[in-house]
């Protein structure tokens, strides 16, 4: 059986350079490895971006998706959304307006919650059945 | 004998104040910016010329469009001396403009109108309010107070202005203008040939193999349009800039001399170099790695993109 652990919330930095990058993925780094890691990512606060800014969300992304799980990112500032959309990845990432609204997104369909006693199929033929009567 | 003089700036900077703007500051007056192939200073001392005044003199910092350079404070001193030196000349009426707006004016009803008011001092008039654009006789002014207070607190008639005003305020304004000249809702017409219907290029504009350009749509002078880029929904790219590889722009103007780099998306936005303008989401960035936005020296040097690039940090900081 699958687990999760707690859903991370981490405000990204004002300012995302090179050295604010290494300060920021010290912290974020270790939790990035475990099992299914769920991280939202609120970007309210940014008001400056560099490529190693792109590169680091990029990265995070990566080895989320690696493990299973999957990064969010909310709230994000007009200027982070600008450069999002200006270097093409901006469609990369889920984005939510809140971070509530964010974390509440991993709850929505939770992987346990899909029924695995009958194939995905059965609805299907169901249905045709119903169909075959109507006619 | 009519005389024109134009200063190409908007009066609150005259004035030393900030010009307002929708999305922080902008370093220079909308007026003098090229937009479908020439500033809308220039197209108001062209229409003026052609519209029979018989001399237009242009005062401002832009060296391209005036004969002396010249600083914000000594804009009026500049005015006050032309007038009273055409005065002399034997003019004896004078359309004095501070160029913040386009507007589109239909000089002898303007003089006959102010001919026929008898006020020494006509003041054009815009649905919205007073434009900064008076017609004044020469005699009204003794020379011991300055003109501009003479015309900004002394009495005048009101002249309305019948044609197209776009006070050229924000960006906002300056995109509006650009897709008022695409949809002729204005005299302001593209330069160069309409290749297609709504498909303007100039001379000297290269567009590469796949790219596409969508109407309405311009191309200025010495455009480097590169393989695979897509230009549409109203874009105008104005002299000397290049589009690099792939990129794709959407509603959006990219001032002259520009350089936009590889595989970028840009919507609803104003690019003048490094500047960024998105007007969507109402903020000014500014662009320091060169590899994605630049400024161009046109002269001299090779223009390829790919041929001065510096690999360097992308850097963007709101103003």
């Amino acid at each position: 059986m699958l687990t999760s652990g707690p859903i991370v919330v981490m405000q990204v930095p004002e300012v995302l350079n090179v050295k604010e990058v290494d300060t920021f993925m010290e912290e974020l780094g270790p939790l990035l490895e475990s099992n299914r890691p769920r991280v939202v990512l609120d970007c309210s606060q940014v008001r400056s971006m560099e490529s190693a800014g792109v590169e680091m969300l990029l990265r995070c992304l990566e080895e989320v998706l690696k493990r299973d799980g999957d990064l969010k990112l909310a709230a994000l500032s007009p200027e982070a959304e600008v450069i999002l959309e200006l270097i093409r990845v901006a469609r990369v990432f889920e984005t939510f307006q809140t971070c509530e609204d964010a974390v509440r997104s991993f709850n929505a369909i939770p992987a346990d919650a899909v029924p695995q006693n009958a194939p995905w199929y059965a609805d299907v033929f169901s249905e045709l059945g119903v169909l075959k009567q109507a006619s | 004998m009519l005389a024109a003089i134009i200063i190409t700036e908007r009066v609150d900077a005259v004035e030393g104040k900030q010009a307002r703007s929708c999305a922080g500051s902008w370093p220079m007056s909308w007026a003098r910016v090229e937009v479908l192939g020439k500033s809308a200073v220039a197209r108001f001392a062209d229409s003026l010329r052609q519209e029979g005044c018989d001399a237009v003199s242009v005062i401002g910092s832009n060296p391209a469009l005036s004969a002396s350079a010249s600083g914000s404070a000594d804009y009026w001193v500049n005015a006050e001396l032309l007038l009273a030196n055409q005065k002399q000349e034997g003019f004896d009426s004078f359309l004095i403009a501070c160029c913040g707006a386009y507007v589109e004016l239909d000089l002898a009803d303007m003089r006959a109108f102010h001919d026929e008011h008898g006020d020494g001092v006509t003041r054009a008039m815009a649905p919205d309010g007073p434009l900064d654009l008076w017609m004044v006789d020469p005699s009204r002014f003794s020379g011991r107070d300055g003109i501009f207070p003479a015309l900004r607190e002394g009495a005048s008639a009101d002249y309305p202005v019948r044609g197209y005003v776009n006070r050229l305020e924000s960006p906002s304004d300056f995109r509006r203008l650009v897709l008022d000249g695409f949809s002729g809702r204005c005299r302001l017409r593209p330069y160069g040939t309409e290749t297609r219907p709504g498909v303007w290029i100039c001379e000297g504009a290269q567009i590469g193999r796949g790219s596409r350009i969508v109407a309405p749509a311009y191309i200025g002078r010495n455009v480097q349009i590169m393989e695979d880029c897509l230009i549409t929904r109203g874009t105008n790219v104005e002299s000397n800039s290049q589009i690099d590889f792939g990129t794709a722009v959407e509603d959006t103007s990219i001032l002259s001399s520009s350089y936009v780099g590889i595989g970028l998306d840009l919507c609803h936005s104003i690019v003048d170099g490094s500047n960024l303008i998105n007007l969507r989401h109402n903020v000014t960035l500014e662009i320091t790695d060169r590899v994605v936005m630049r400024k161009i020296a046109v002269r001299g040097g090779d223009r390829r993109p790919w041929a001065e690039i510096e690999r360097g940090q992308m850097a963007l900081s709101a103003e």
